[in-house]
């Protein structure tokens, strides 16, 4: 039996795998949503498919990356037919993914004749065809407008890369050189990957490997339990509302959490959820458990080592049908938009147990806006902005923080207009959005992009615009968002949800996003910080 | 260029100032360390050369060199010892240094702290202005009154100047650069387009930032420096060493102080680089243990690796600099379990103070040290040469209850768990810096110093799978040394995005003229003679739509395709794979002037006389205690053979040979171990 410190040492490997992979995909990635908004992620799995190490990327990808191998070889490439050199790739939210640009790719290791683990890597690419350009359409009504569906399949058959799928994809998409090079870049990452754990095997064996994975998970079961454990037993409520699905406007879809903590487990029962949307703000299973996990995740020691183990001592209930569960073939392209709120309705429950780790709710949205100008040659920006952190209990939220879900890096402005028909105008933090309170809440940001091009389409999908970020323990709320038309010096407001807006040549759109919610009451905030924030102008 | 005989090597470091004198009469290489004086560290360095000079017998009209490691400007920025500086930046575009790249690095925590700003947003005014990306003026420079005005009201004490798109067009920086210098004379200022001159808006600005602030403080700091000049008959020429290993007038180092940032580490580095040379191993992988952190360079075929952007205290410098891995984790790294029942050693430091729990200065939790310590490692009364007693029984009572309790372990298996835990993640260090290569550790030698290297050395090369370490004298002051054979060298970059073909070869070739012209004028501003001046070229390379590059030294003859094969044979063992029919374009084209300081033959190391006789000492390993041969270095023989396991003591480090090693003096001096089983 391996000792704690052997564990130790293989633990500290398979991060280092983790991370060795996400530097491959890094700096050899070719379109600016992976490249310069980093928006990817690389994990290490057992052999049956649960996740033992992370990089440091996409919370939102990294706890669906366990779910999404589990369902592959539970209903599509089972153990047996896995071979050495094969790499299964999907974007299928409804054989385990998340929504269709995210594109997951999964390689098994073999040493001593046995599968010893996987590597898998996810990356959001930047089109994968359907109505609007970026796949991020904000009115499909069916997956089938939402672009190209990949089940689960071979792209690599023992080493050898599968043409027919290639062309396949090449064919369907809008900027095949740019998916095609990253998709090169998650196979490169898997090979490294590989490499790493084999390293490893060699030196340790199989059987010490396996042994190795199953402590690893009890350890971080261990550390989620004692978290769990520490709160105070009880069930905690908490709703909170998406604006709307894009199709039924201004009606809200609701997200209740009802969270049961007894000893050192949680039960999570999200039946209070809206029925499924007409829209794509839906999420299937593979998002719905990565926020439910996330949220309680966060509430660990920092020490915790972050594996599929900490799922364990959590149940999440969620009735197919539902907004958290949709049901073939709903839409599910604004996914991310259901997890950002489902999280902070886990964290609004989770004050209530612990008031003292819980920040006020952040902007809890990716601001997803997609510009496909139309000149000589056709091309895709993608940007995904964010917003302001939620006042903690002890301190200040911060300005412009991707929280949550994601975690997204801006592309540089000078990148953007080096390579495509846009100016950035404008792009500064935006003053008053953030909630007042004791601890005021982090500032949104403010973003205004010109077209240069005789033609462009732009889409938009993004939320709180009717529901604002909320403060707690009587903190105050942060600013709604805001989307603007400027054209010919007149200002009209473009509907949150909006595919295939025609721009032209001067026009500009200008986002403005929420901050995050402050904590405690507004009259206990220090007059130094006041002072302070006047000086700097945040208010 | 230099005629006087002596030349000195000086570390100023937070507790000791090193110094590594050469004597080009006799070729010796000594060493002498005096204790820092932080409130103006030149003092110590005038205290030091003077000691030295007694010591050594020279006259301090013999020094004709001073080359300078400074962490004064690194120093200035973790304790914000800074100038209060303001930011002119493009109209709309104030709030870019606040917003940063904004990603977060710890996924799961709850309560995050902003990224660093060394300018508050009252104090970033915008300018009427815009360039595009191609170089064209969309708005030309509007009416600057307004913006003179506040900022002669906010009284700065520097002034940064960061425009959009000022790497292609610099224009409107040094046209707004005179307006200023003008309005407020005698202020000084650093413009985008000389700092840092490169696409990305963040990136540059942050640079230009950390550029600006720093100007006054390294200008006193010279200003001392050389007011002490001409004492005594002292009046040596003095270079500073920068972040890429090379040194620079005090004068260039004055107007571009950034360049300063990352120079502390640089020492060991170059360090590294001559003494590959000097033991003909031109694959070294050298790593510099002390009590807080872990820094990890490359020498691959005899030459240190570059990269052309760190960081410090979170904040993004865009300079060349030697390429380093640094990870929090040295002999005060803190050892705990958590609730989950996970050993961890680090990232929390007991630090200098109050230091390992052995040490007696007030320290209650175990660290790493305390773990050296527990096995025996140490002599307890000959720890720094004597000057320390260590206190081992309250270390073994930490251990046990921290560590060895909660794991229910022995206090020698919880100590010899905390060492292997941090060798793991030494070792991890090592490994990811010759990963991002695409390199094998089993190709690298491992070169060990830093006051807790020699401890952990052999145990770290055996996770690695290396099969030699070694062991350079004077480990504790060996960046000196490195410094004390280092050259002139200053880097010049221009953005020019062309595409590898032969219709970019004019532009090609104009470019890298410009370079030179330019490379030439700085080398005899320096000082430099001509036969001592050299220029070295590269390009920093990528795939089309890529947004990294692979920096690729240029072909001896000017020849695209040779160009090419390099960069994907480079980018194959980085990346594993090539993409040989894609285009490749060109993004920024390099050139090091290099201005070569005389070299005097430096003698070997001596060894002693006659064979040298160890002594014993209890050591616990594996549940077992036994006698351990600890031999002294100064009195090795070249025909001493060290079996491991056995420990080596000089007077600031303690080395430990492994079980399945054998270790022998170098000709030169080092210590030089072997895995022979």
């Amino acid at each position: 039996m391996l000792g704690p410190i052997e564990i130790e040492v293989i633990r500290n490997a398979l991060n280092a795998a983790a991370a060795e992979m996400d530097v491959t995909v890094w700096r050899t990635s070719r379109s600016t949503i992976v490249r310069e908004l980093l928006d990817y992620s690389t994990a290490v799995f057992d052999a049956e498919g649960w996740n033992l190490a992370q990089s440091a990327r996409i919370p939102g990808h990294l706890n669906s990356m366990s779910h999404a191998l589990r369902e592959i070889l539970a209903n599509f490439v089972p153990a047996s037919e896995w071979n050495e050199g094969d790499v299964v790739i999907t974007n299928d939210p409804y054989c385990g993914g998340q929504h269709l640009p995210d594109i997951v790719a999964y390689k098994p290791v073999y040493h001593e004749g046995r599968r010893i683990a996987f590597v898998g890597t996810l990356c959001h690419h930047i089109d994968v065809g359907g109505l609007a350009a970026g796949s991020y359409a904000a009115k499909a009504t069916e997956i089938f407008q939402e672009g190209l569906r990949i089940p689960p399949v071979k792209v690599l058959d023992r080493g050898v890369r599968n043409d027919g799928i290639w062309a396949m994809i090449r064919q369907n998409i809008r900027k095949p050189d740019l998916l095609l090079g990253d998709l090169s870049s998650q196979l490169a990452s898997l090979d490294v990957g590989a490499a790493a754990l084999l390293r490893l095997a060699r030196r340790f064996g199989a059987e010490a490997m396996i042994e190795a994975g199953n402590r690893i998970l009890d350890m971080s079961e261990a550390g989620m339990r004692a978290a769990i454990a520490a709160m105070p037993d009880g069930t905690y409520e908490f709703t909170d509302f998406l604006d709307d699905d894009g199709i039924d406007i201004g009606k809200p879809i609701r997200l209740h959490v009802a969270l049961t903590i007894k000893g050192d487990e949680a039960s999570v029962d999200l039946s209070g959820c809206s029925p499924q949307a007409a829209g794509p703000t839906n999420a299937t299973l593979a998002s719905t458990n990565s926020a439910v996990m996330f949220a309680l995740m966060c509430c660990a020691d920092s020490s915790m080592h972050i594996s599929a183990g900490c799922y364990r001592p959590i149940t999440v209930i969620a009735p197919e049908g539902l907004v958290v569960n949709a049901r073939h073939p709903a839409p599910v392209a604004h996914r991310v938009a259901v997890t950002h709120r489902l999280l902070g309705t886990m964290n609004g429950a989770l004050h209530q147990a612990v008031p003292k780790l819980i920040p006020a709710a952040y902007y809890g949205n990716s601001y997803v806006t997609t510009f496909q100008t139309v000149a000589e040659t056709r091309e895709v920006l993608v940007e995904i902005e964010i917003g302001g952190s939620g006042a903690h209990p002890s301190k200040d939220g911060v300005n412009a923080y991707a929280s949550g879900m994601h975690n997204n890096s801006n592309i540089p402005i000078e990148m953007i207009e080096a390579q495509l028909p846009l100016t950035i105008l404008r792009y500064a933090l935006r003053e008053g959005s953030g909630g007042e309170g004791r601890f005021r809440g982090g500032l949104g940001l403010l973003r205004e992009w010109r077209i240069d091009s005789p033609r462009c389409f732009f889409t938009s999908n993004m939320d709180r615009f009717d529901h604002p970020p909320y403060g707690l323990a009587g903190g105050g709320p942060a600013a709604l968002g805001q989307l603007v038309l400027r054209r010919d010096g007149v200002e009209t407001p473009i509907p949150p949800k909006t595919d295939n807006l025609p721009l032209g040549r001067g026009d500009v759109v200008r986002l403005e996003t929420s901050g995050g919610g402050g904590f405690g009451p507004a009259e206990e905030r220090p007059a130094a910080a006041r002072e302070h924030d006047k000086a700097m102008g945040y208010l | 260029m230099e005629q006087r005989p002596v030349r000195i090597a000086v570390d100023i470091g937070g507790t000791f100032t090193d110094l590594q004198i050469l004597d080009a009469r006799h070729g010796r290489v000594v060493a002498w360390k005096t204790p820092t004086t932080p409130a103006d560290p030149s003092e110590g360095l005038l205290i030091g050369v003077q000691e030295a000079a007694e010591r050594f017998g020279f006259a301090l009209a013999d020094v004709g060199l001073i080359l300078h490691g400074t962490t004064i400007a690194t120093n200035a920025v973790l304790e914000r010892k800074l100038a209060r500086g303001v930011l002119l930046t493009t109209a709309g575009f104030e709030d870019v240094l606040e917003i940063t790249r904004h990603f977060r690095r710890d996924l799961y925590g709850l309560a995050p702290d902003p990224l660093p700003c060394l300018i508050g947003r009252d104090l970033r005014f915008g300018v009427p202005e815009r360039i595009r990306a191609d170089g064209s003026v969309e708005i030309p420079l509007g009416e600057l009154a307004p913006v003179l005005e506040r900022l002669k009201a906010a009284k700065p004490e520097a002034i940064a100047i960061g425009l959009l798109h000022a790497y292609v067009n610099p224009a409107h920086e040094l046209a707004l650069r005179d307006a200023v210098q003008a309005a407020l004379p005698g202020i000084p200022v650093s413009i985008s387009s000389e700092i840092s001159p490169e696409i990305r808006e963040y990136e540059r600005l942050s640079t230009t930032v950390l550029n600006a602030v720093l100007m006054p403080v390294v200008k006193t700091y010279l200003e001392k420096l050389e007011a002490r000049l001409g004492e005594g008959g002292f009046s040596p020429r003095v270079f500073l060493v920068q972040s890429n290993g090379g040194m620079c007038s005090l004068a260039r180092a004055a107007a571009q102080p950034a360049r300063l940032l990352l120079s502390g580490p640089s020492g060991g580095a170059l360090a590294a680089e001559r003494l590959s040379r000097r033991l003909s191993r031109p694959n070294l992988v050298a790593v510099d243990m002390g009590g807080t952190s872990f820094d990890v360079s490359v020498v691959q075929d005899h030459r240190i690796g570059l990269v052309t952007q760190g960081e410090v205290d979170r904040l993004p410098v865009r300079l060349p600099m030697v390429e380093m891995r640094t990870i929090g984790a040295g002999g005060g790294s803190i050892a705990a379990v958590d609730a989950s029942g996970r050993l961890t050693a680090g990232p929390r430091s007991a630090g200098a103070r109050p230091g390992p729990v052995c040490y007696g200065r007030g320290g209650t939790l175990p660290t790493v040290t305390d773990a050296n310590a527990v096995l025996g490692r140490f002599d307890p009364d000959f720890f720094l040469g004597g000057a320390m007693a260590l206190d081992v029984a309250a270390a073994r009572d930490a251990m046990a209850q921290h560590v060895g309790a909660p794991l229910a372990l022995t206090v020698e298996a919880a100590a010899e768990g905390v060492l292997r835990v941090t060798n793991v993640q030494l070792a991890s260090a090592v490994r990811l810096s010759l990963f991002e290569k695409g390199l094998d550790p089993r190709e690298f030698a491992l070169l060990s110093f830093g006051g807790a290297g020699g401890l952990h050395a052999t145990e770290v090369a055996d996770e690695l799978g290396i099969t030699e370490v070694i062991l350079p004298r004077e480990p504790g002051t060996l960046s000196a040394y490195g410094i004390l054979f280092s050259e002139l060298a200053q880097d010049l970059a221009r953005s020019r995005l062309l595409t590898v073909e032969p219709a970019s070869l004019p532009e090609i070739e104009a470019t890298i003229a410009a370079l030179r012209e330019e490379a030439t004028a700085r080398l005899i501003a320096d000082g430099v003679p001509e036969d001592q001046r050299a220029t070295e070229i590269a390009a920093d390379l990528r795939y089309h739509g890529q947004a990294f590059e692979l920096l690729v030294p240029w072909p001896e003859a000017p020849n695209l395709d040779a160009l090419l094969q390099r960069f994907h044979a480079t980018h194959k063992a980085r990346f594993s794979y090539a993409a040989e029919d894609e285009k490749v374009e060109i993004v920024t084209l390099r050139m090091t002037a290099i201005g070569r300081l005389p070299k005097p033959a430096e003698t070997s190391g001596t060894a002693a006389e006659k064979r040298a006789a160890p002594g014993t000492r209890k050591v616990s390993q594996g549940g077992v205690s036994a006698s351990w041969p600890v031999w002294r270095r100064e009195t090795l023989h070249a025909e001493d053979v060290i079996q491991g396991p056995a420990i080596v003591e000089e007077a600031f480090a303690t080395h430990v040979i492994s079980a399945g090693w054998q270790a022998k003096l170098d000709p030169e001096g080092a210590l030089i171990a072997r895995r022979v089983a």
